[in-house]
């Protein structure tokens, strides 16, 4: 589960008949050095690629999310559906501690 | 599955309802020589792995969806193991 930032929604106007009543967002990876304020002000734009998710929990603008991609996305769904990265998670908080010797990047 | 690094835990009271109760780590994927690779991704922990303990996570969502007891359930990080 990846931890994103919801920068914006989608609307479609032609969709796969199976979206039906579908609600998207877009959302912008969080850089780790963020993960303990994210919660709280919100982050920059981090460099990595947005993407965009299907919601299934009602998060919006500025929230911070967990998103599973792959096919586990499809798991929740009765019917069979085209989708690769799906919203499971709002957070409320983020803990990030490395340990200091092998702490990534910074 | 890969091995990884406990740095850190998230907390949401708004989530998918499979995973109620569980707790979610935060945990750094390692890379070559155990060097950190891409940012951390948050796994389901049964076993309480503590901060900075070395884990391996599971990327499966079939093993996932097993341990939660719903075959519903999207999630697909899970923390497999610690290592000593």
């Amino acid at each position: 589960m990846r931890i994103a930032q919801v920068i914006g929604r989608v609307t479609l106007s032609v969709q796969d008949p199976s979206y039906k009543g579908g609600r998207w967002l877009m959302c912008n990876p969080l850089e780790a050095e963020h993960y303990n304020t994210a919660c709280q002000t919100l982050p920059p734009l981090s460099a990595q690629s947005s993407l965009i998710a299907y919601d299934s929990l009602g998060a919006g603008d500025g929230d911070i999310v967990g998103i599973v991609e792959g096919a586990e996305a499809t798991a929740p769904f009765d019917h069979d559906i085209p989708i690769d990265a799906i919203t499971v998670a709002i957070f409320d908080s983020l803990k990030y501690e490395p340990p200091v010797s092998t702490s990534s990047k910074h | 599955m890969i091995p990884a690094l406990v740095v850190g835990h998230a907390v949401s009271s708004h989530s998918h309802p499979s995973l109620k109760g569980f707790k979610m780590l935060l945990c750094q994927p390692l890379g070559f020589e155990g060097k950190p690779d891409g940012s951390p991704i948050v796994a389901i922990d049964l076993f309480g792995a503590g901060l900075h303990s070395k884990v391996f996570v599971s990327t499966d969502g079939v093993g996932a969806r097993h341990l939660v007891h719903d075959q519903k359930s999207p999630i697909r990080n899970f923390i497999q193991g610690v290592i000593d």
